[in-house]
């Protein structure tokens, strides 16, 4: 199955969502030891605001793809029997897709 | 000095088998191949191996010595560790001894069209081509397709038959930058592919073991980089010195 740029595409992906993730944990661990929140309301007010939300819901889309794509290749350099890997990928598909829809539930509900 | 070395011979054998060689070496020694020679000559003439132009250049006589594949007629014997371990290039498939078939190697290299494709009317002299790009294809043209890279590559051990491996891309890169070749968007779009140059993980080993010196993942990393547009200051690849087996 041959489709164009889509073997381009993953390794872009990868190295990316790389890039991403780098530069949102050492903003993320900079940020907590340059001015650390003192309690929980800080905290909430801060991973709660707008830009923040986005930026982590960036970053878990990020882990996600990049753990997609690697578990993939993972599974294509092993595993040559076409019906076996169809059955894993998509194993390994559905399991990121449901920690996504977890991360989208965290995020965006109400915890009191 | 003490070798070790595989010893297979389908006729005769039923699996293989380790034989340990001691030698007294002369000072005449000064090759791994000036050594296996002389152990076949004087104590097992049955010892099998490809040899030919005993400098470096044919790269018939690759082999896997202590771990690491190289050419045994430019591998110093002295500074090798004791027992040294000869074995086949690792995953081919034996033919007897130290000779592999390299049938699905050449299959790979002949698979990315390892020919200028032109088919403008030709000149009448030659297709012309300016020095500077001609320098493009140093670092690349070198390849004596010894397989000492491709077999020592994860990549190609766990796909041998789709994966085209580093010997291979290495042409394949030779031809996207030779400015003589028309077909330069059929091969990028050839080579991308999941299995075909994508299986690459950059593991590094292909340049680490490469007897002329030669750059194949820096190769696949160009390819990449014009599958993705990006401009880059082409020039040749530059040969690296290669690294000693111990």
């Amino acid at each position: 199955m041959k489709r164009k740029y889509t073997a381009l595409r993953a390794w872009v992906v990868q190295r990316v969502s790389a890039v991403y993730m780098l530069l949102f944990i050492a903003f993320f661990l900079v940020h907590l030891t340059v001015d650390p929140p003192q309690h929980y309301e800080g905290w909430h007010t801060w991973i709660t605001g707008s830009a923040m939300s986005v930026a982590t819901a960036a970053f878990f889309a990020a882990l996600l793809a990049h753990a997609w794509v690697g578990l993939r290749d993972v599974l294509m350099d092993y595993v040559h029997v076409v019906t076996v890997r169809v059955a894993l990928l998509g194993l390994v598909g559905a399991g990121l897709a449901a920690a996504g829809l977890w991360v989208v539930h965290i995020l965006w509900t109400r915890h009191v | 000095m003490r070798f070790s070395i595989f010893r297979y011979n389908p006729e005769r054998d039923e699996k293989p088998y380790m034989q340990a060689f001691d030698i007294e070496l002369t000072p005449t020694d000064r090759m791994l191949l000036d050594v296996i020679l002389r152990i076949r000559d004087s104590q097992d003439d049955s010892l099998t191996l490809r040899k030919s132009c005993r400098e470096g250049v044919c790269g018939s006589d690759a082999i896997n010595i202590n771990g690491r594949n190289g050419l045994a007629c430019v591998t110093p014997v002295r500074e090798l560790k004791e027992p040294v371990e000869l074995r086949p290039l690792p995953t081919f498939p034996v033919i007897r001894d130290l000779v592999v078939d390299m049938t699905r190697f050449y299959q790979r290299y002949y698979s990315i069209k390892p020919y200028l494709v032109n088919d403008e009317p030709a000149p009448e002299k030659e297709r012309l081509q300016s020095p500077e790009e001609r320098d493009k294809l140093d670092g690349s043209f070198e390849c004596i397709l010894c397989a000492c890279c491709t077999s020592q590559c994860p990549s190609s051990w766990w796909n041998p038959d789709k994966f085209v491996g580093p010997a291979g891309l290495l042409q394949a890169y030779r031809f996207i930058v030779d400015s003589r070749d028309r077909a330069t968007q059929e091969r990028l779009d050839d080579l991308n592919d999941p299995y075909r140059l994508f299986r690459c993980r950059t593991i590094m080993n292909c340049t680490e073991v490469c007897p002329k010196g030669l750059s194949p993942s820096r190769a696949i990393e160009r390819i990449r980089l014009k599958m993705l547009k990006v401009d880059d200051d082409e020039g040749g690849l530059a040969l690296h010195r290669v690294p000693s087996i111990r």
